[in-house]
Parts: C-alpha cells; structure tokens; sequence
C-alpha cells in the first residue's frame, strides 16, 4: 500500500446494475462515493429488459431497492449525463476532470408532464431502439431515477421550446444551461461503463435494414415489457402482425472475428427467455433457434432442458449467414443444418438477431489511461486502483454483474 | 448410443453401425502445407456454406469438407464432387468467422487429390511441392538443351533469319517428309504430351470411380451409352465452362473472370493455331511448297496466334495482380500450387511473343535463346498439366459432369 495521502474517496463511473452495486457496497462500508453515469438516468441495460436472470425478475425488482438504498445514503453524490474527461494523479489520489451535459431541466421539476403535453416536437425514442417516438422534452422512462424530464433542446423549434417553457408550473425549464465540467479527488475508480448491443448494421449478410422484420434481442425485450412501445404485445414492426412463426439468430456477430471475436455470454440463454415471451403469448407459434452451440453457463442448463421440450421448437445447428425479404412482409432465413448437411430455407414472420455485447467504453478507455483487452474490454488494475467491474470487464449476465460490482467495490476501498 | 439433435430428432448409431474414423494425419499434414494451414480453425458454424454462391442447396460446401480435412478423411474428400465444383470466389473465407480460410482448404486439397490421382506418383510428388522447382526447371531445360546439342547446335546467320525463323531450330534435312526440326519436337513432345494425357485419363477414371462409390451410385439404373454421356453430360459441362457459368456468380473475388476468360480463349486459340500450323506444315507442306517456314505475318491464323498470345498474356497478368492483392490483404494464402501455374502459363506467352519479336528484329541469338526457353516452358506446362493447379482442366470439367450424372435419370432411376 503506498503512503501517499489519500482521499478515501471512491469514483464508481457508470451507473448500471454493476456502477450501482460497486458504488453501494463502497458506501455501506464508510467511503464517500461519486456514482457518475452517461444517460440521463440509473439502472443501465438491465432498467431496459422486459426480465432478467436468473429468476425472470422485472427490472423494477431489482433496480427499485438499488435506487432506494443510493437514495438515502449520504456518502453517495450521483450525477446522470456526466462522463470522465480526463484522469490525472496515481493510486490513491486521483484528479479526474468530468463534463455534465446541459439537462435543460433543473431540479425544481416533479415530472409532472405538462411539459411534454405542450410540446409539439417529437424524436427517436432511444430508450426503446427507436421503435416509438417521444416527446423533445421527456422521462426517458416510467421509473426513471432521478425522475426529471429532459430536453433535448436541438430538436425543439423555438416556438416549441416557448411552449414547453410555458407550460412549466415549477420554473424547471432552463433553456441557458450550459456544459459543466468539474474536477474529483479519488482514490480509486470502479469502471463499470457496461456495453452497447452490437451494430446489427454490420452484419452485411444479414441485411438487417432489408426488411422490418428483422430485429435484434433488445428490441425484443422492449416489445415484451409493459412500459415499452407496443405495451408488452410481440407484433412485427411495420405492420403490427400477431406473429405465427419466429427464428432467433444466435452468435449474430459474436464469435465472428469480423465483428466480436468472443461468444457474449448471454446471448443464448436470452433467446431462451424470450422464447417464454413468444410462448406465452402465443401458445402455438413455430419457433426456430438456429445456433453453433448452444451455450447454458450452469444451472442454467435446466432452463435449456426445459425450453427443448416445447414440441413446437425447433433448434437447427448451423448458423444462419443470410436473409431474404419477403414480399408478405416476413423473412426467411438461410443456414446449412450441421447435422443433417442440407441447407434450409425458413419462412418466418419475425427473426430475432441474438446480437452480442460491446463494450461501451470502447476506444476512450485507452486514452483514460486504462489498460484494455484486444476486444475494447477493461483488464483490471487494483495496485493502481483501477478497476473494472461487469461488463465492462467481460461478458456477463445481471447476477455476475452485481457479484463483479462487490467484487470490485471491495478492491476499490483498498486503495481509496 | 443417441445423440439428441435438436427439434426432437437423433442420430442414431446403432451398434451394429458404428461409424469407423480413420483419421489421416499424413493427409492433413499435407494439406495444411499445401495453403489449408487454417484448416483446424474451423468450428462448423456453416456460414460458409450458405454464403456460397455455388453450393446447392442438396449438396452444400465446403462446411462438410473442412470436418472431413479436420479428421483427414481422404477417400471422403478425394472422391467429393463438391471440392472440384468449387471455384475458390473466396466469399467464404470473407465471412469465415474463425479465419479458417474455407476456400484455401479447398484449394489445398484440390492440390492433394491431383497428387494422389497422379500418375507415375514419383512426378506428381514432384510437382506437388516448391523445394523441387530445380528439378521442375532442369527436367525440360536439360531435355530440350540436348535435343538442341544432338541436333548440331545451330543457330542460323541474320541474313536467314527472318525468313527461316525457328524451323530449323534443330537444324536441318533433306528429307522433306519429316524435317529434322519437326522429327526431334515430336521426339520429345509427342511423348510428354502422351504420358499427359494418360495419366489425366487414369487420373479422371480413377475419381470417377470413387465420387460413385462414395456418392452410392456405382449400381446405377442404367449406364449411358459413351455419347449419351458426351451428349448429356460432358458437353454441357464444357459449354458451361467456356461461358464462366459458375465463375460469375462469384461475389468476392469476381474480378479473376477478367483474367481467365481471356486466358481460356487464348488457349483455344492456340490448340487451333498449333493444329493448323502442324496441319499447313507437317501435311499440306509436303505437297505445297513455301507453307513450310514461318507464317507470313497477313495470314489471319498469324493474326489468331498474336491475338491469342496477348490475351494470354492479358488474361494471366491479370490472374498474377489478383492473386498478389489478394496476398496482400491477407485474403488469400501463399501457395506454390497456385503460383507455379500463373509462372508457368507467363513464361509460355512472354517467350512465344518474345521469339517472334526478336526474329521480326533480326536478332539470332537473342531469338533461340527467347525460343528455347518456350519450348521449355512449353514442355513444362504438358508434362505437369495432371499434377499441378493446370490439373483443374480436366478434374473440374468430369467433376463438372459427375455433378448432373449424379442427379440424372440414369442414377435416379
């Protein structure tokens, strides 16, 4: 342990499931924690799944009882649309430079919504993949933490912007607020910036723009939660068809040195899940799980054994390398099966890409100063205080990442 | 036992039924030296197989193909169809997620089934590795070099040359029914070209034989008569050929069309150009006299020949840049199998043209120098036509064939 003085201060950058967990754990035990996180609210990938292993939980279970606990701990500072400029100082005594993004919404709003109700501009909803559209001024979702509106002021005509500023009973609409950036002392940095789904756009064989039928497991999950943007119903977007036939498309870009050259982890055990979406709402739909192998970490593999009984399931090896169109507005898809050594030409109303995990950090965790894998994942550093945690460290499901978050929070107060 | 597949079936092997692997660690030895070097990369994803704009959807490769060169099973791949009626677009090593390379695997035990088929085998081993190109070069370059010495060495005056040109490259006769120059090419040429020809038709009958075996069709339904097979199954294969039916389907690497197509019609125009030369010169000139010596330069069969001799050269050059690209990019592997031909096929164009042009110039020495080196490489290119990357000519276009008389009515029934 160096002697140098120390600040006994914890940065926890990201605020998922991993970030959250790190940054409660290092608190609970005595050391002030700043919890920083890029979007405008907590709870990362896992507040955006319909449910989450290993019981199937809606995230509410699990992200509500978090956000309590950071709520009413006072050796906890979070800040939302906050991201790490630059890192400067060694272990132990740490200068990080950090830039809040302009809210446009200051803390005097109850989200009460009238804002929204006068706005007249409308964007992408990023939260659900673009499969809706939201309002310029919006909470980015139903149990938004912190619940404040947003702005996004670039795609507000200024007669909008007036109208939003009007309707705004409280003064919480700050149409001047600028860029912030600030400066912490810490001892040590838990890395928990998580991951981004894969570009399916990448997949050129797969042609994911050819055809609205086309969607990749994270829509998926948006479609089967209530909150998302068809209220829960697995229709094809585009036309909104109740759905008679599925495929799920595994490894699509994991394991593939042209894209991700390590298997994501989750992406199998997610079709199996999702597969209890489609059944559950549509007892008699075909569903095809085109694969390699599939991959069950553990216990897990009951919940393989279980889904393999459906009689109305097919798992075909061999992985699909293309798409076509149909002119019904369905797709089919193109694999060689492995084991019979015929090719296979699938008609389907729906097909899912199982697309892998990118790390979110990507590039700029090298310019941070963070020593990083080949695949743009964080490697651990705890001797110099810097430490990864979920999955920003490795592939990993909700449960590995809150294990990898105390894991991490427990280097972390060793070096603060 | 039983293996569940998924979708409630099983592969069952029944007790009686054991499926017994002889794995040949000799073959796949050879096959990674031969450019399939990435072949154990392979994890049966089967991309491959659908991205290949050539395999059938019965049929699919070459995912089968790379399990069988993992488990070096050499009677499966050597008597398989499908690794002919590849034509290495290399779509498949593009989207290979392993970087197991599919299309160099193919290619490498292409080269390997030419080995094997290969008769006499001592020249087929030979052929098959580049640490021998001394021995490949010395073989035709000694041959021809002592015909030339036997022959009387000569070499003719500036003031002949133009007019005699190469035809009394082995001197000269009066015996008018077969000149010196002529007798001592047929001496070694008619000999090369006939060992050729017999070991591609051993080579051919011999992988016939096994695509039956393997594909179970050796008790047919009925054999076709020889022209009903020349009818129904080899001349489409040809006709197909010759259009680059399959070559255009290529997605990746499509630009080598540019290159063999022309380089195929030069050599047709060449066949018919050496026909009507030996024709004009070897038959009419016995009763015709001047149709021996060089052709005039305004004889449109000359006219074929240049033509022929620059597309060639075209054709290959193109090949050659392609191939270097592709090496360079890290899309292709480096195989002596792939460059011996392009070599080979370069030198016979560059010293063809090369002859005539120093004989246009009047330059003796320099021109028998330029034509010794054709007839050499000339030679080369007949006597290692069954075992090299040239073997494909003849491998390809019955495989071709195989490919429709296994789905004809003959086997069918």
């Amino acid at each position: 342990m160096s002697n140098a003085a120390k600040t006994g201060a914890v940065l926890v950058v990201g605020g998922g499931i991993s970030g959250l967990t790190a940054a409660l754990e290092a608190a609970e035990v005595g050391k002030d924690v700043f919890l920083v996180e890029r979007n405008p609210y907590f709870g990362g990938r896992v507040a955006q799944l319909n449910q989450y292993f290993p019981k199937l939980c809606p995230p509410s279970c699990g992200l509500e009882i978090n956000f309590k606990r950071v709520k009413n701990n006072r050796k906890i500072r979070t800040y939302t649309m906050t991201t790490v400029k630059s890192v400067s100082g060694g272990p132990g005594n740490y200068e990080v430079t950090l830039e809040t993004a302009p809210r446009y919404v200051n803390s005097n709003c109850t989200a009460c919504g009238d804002c929204a109700q006068a706005c007249t501009d409308e964007i992408d909803n990023a939260f659900n993949f673009g499969m809706n559209k939201t309002k310029a001024i919006y909470l980015p979702h139903e149990m938004a933490f912190p619940r404040r509106y947003v702005l996004n002021k670039n795609a507000c005509s200024s007669a909008c912007l007036e109208a939003v500023k009007g309707a705004c009973k409280y003064n919480a609409i700050d149409t001047d607020m600028q860029a912030e950036t600030f400066t912490l002392h810490v001892g040590s940095i838990v890395w928990a910036t998580g991951w981004n789904p894969y570009d399916s756009s990448k997949l050129t064989n797969l042609k994911p723009e050819s055809s609205s039928a086309i969607i990749t497991n994270m829509m998926m999950e948006r479609m089967a939660a209530d909150n998302g943007p068809t209220g829960g119903k697995i229709v094809r977007p585009g036309d909104n068809k109740e759905i008679e036939s599925i495929a799920f498309v595994q490894c699509a870009g994991s394991r593939d040195e042209n894209h991700l050259e390590y298997c994501s982890y989750i992406c199998c055990m997610a079709t199996f899940k999702q597969m209890t979406y489609v059944r559950e709402r549509y007892p008699n739909a075909k569903i095809y799980i085109f694969y390699i192998d599939l991959r069950t970490p553990g216990k897990y593999e009951h919940f393989r054994e279980k889904l393999r009984t459906d009689a109305n399931a097919q798992f075909i090896k061999g992985k699909v390398a293309d798409i076509v169109a149909e002119s019904d507005g369905g797709v089919t898809v193109i694999a060689e099966n492995a084991v019979t050594g015929e090719k296979i030409r699938q008609k389907v109303d729906m097909c899912v890409l199982a697309t892998g995990m990118q790390p979110a950090l990507g590039e700029q965790g090298k310019m941070l100063g963070l020593k990083m894998d080949g695949n743009g994942f964080v490697v651990s550093e705890p001797e110099k205080g810097m430490i990864a945690a979920g999955c920003a460290k490795s592939a990993a499901d909700v449960y590995t990442c809150a294990q990898s978050g105390t894991a991490a929070a427990l280097k972390a107060i060793q070096t603060a | 036992m039983r293996y569940p597949a998924g979708g409630g079936q099983t592969i069952t092997f029944q007790e009686n039924n054991i499926v017994n692997m002889q794995p040949d660690i000799d073959f796949i030895k050879e096959m990674k030296e031969a450019g399939g070097d990435t072949l154990k990369k392979c994890f049966q994803c089967a991309t491959c197989s659908v991205v290949c704009p050539l395999s059938s959807d019965k049929n699919p490769f070459p995912r089968q193909q790379m399990l069988f060169a993992q488990w070096g099973l050499k009677d499966k791949l050597l008597g398989d169809p499908s690794v002919l009626l590849c034509h290495q677009c290399g779509d498949c090593s593009a989207y290979c997620p392993r970087g197991a390379r599919p299309g160099d695997v193919m290619g490498a035990v292409r080269a390997a089934a030419y080995r094997h088929y290969g008769w006499p085998s001592f020249l087929a081993d030979l052929a098959s590795k580049g640490q021998n190109l001394p021995i490949l070069l010395a073989i035709p370059m000694v041959t021809v070099f002592i015909m030339w010495m036997i022959s009387g060495s000569h070499v003719p005056e500036a003031k002949d040359f133009l007019d005699i040109g190469y035809s009394q490259f082995f001197g000269h006769w009066d015996f008018k029914l077969l000149p010196k120059t002529t007798f001592f090419i047929d001496f070694f040429m008619i000999p090369t070209a006939a060992l050729s020809v017999f070991a591609a038709v051993r080579g051919v009958m011999t992988m016939w034989k096994k695509m039956s075996e393997n594909a179970g069709v050796s008790e047919t339904f009925s054999k076709p008569s020889p022209v009903q097979f020349v009818k129904e199954f080899l001349w489409p294969s040809v006709a197909e050929i010759v259009r680059h039916d399959r070559f255009k389907k290529c997605e990746a690497n499509q630009d080598r069309v540019q290159g063999h197509q022309p380089l195929m019609w030069a050599f047709i125009g060449l066949v018919f150009v050496t026909a009507y030369s030996f024709f004009a010169q070897d038959f009419l000139g016995q009763f015709i006299e001047g149709m021996h010596g060089p052709m005039s330069m305004w004889n449109p069969v000359k006219w074929v020949a240049n033509v022929a001799a620059v597309a060639l050269i075209f054709g290959v050059g193109v090949l050659w840049r392609n191939r270097s690209r592709m090496e360079a990019e890290g899309r292709a592997t480096k195989t002596f199998y792939d460059w011996f031909l392009i070599w080979m096929i370069m030198a016979v164009g560059v010293t063809g043209l090369g002859a005539q042009m120093f004989r246009l110039v009047g330059s003796p020495s320099l021109g028998y120098l330029t034509y010794y080196l054709h007839l050499v490489s000339v030679m080369m290119l007949f006597l290692y036509m069954p075992y090299t990357k040239f073997a494909h000519l003849v491998y390809r276009t019955f495989a071709l064939a195989f490919e429709r008389y296994r789905d004809s009515a003959y086997v069918k029934g």
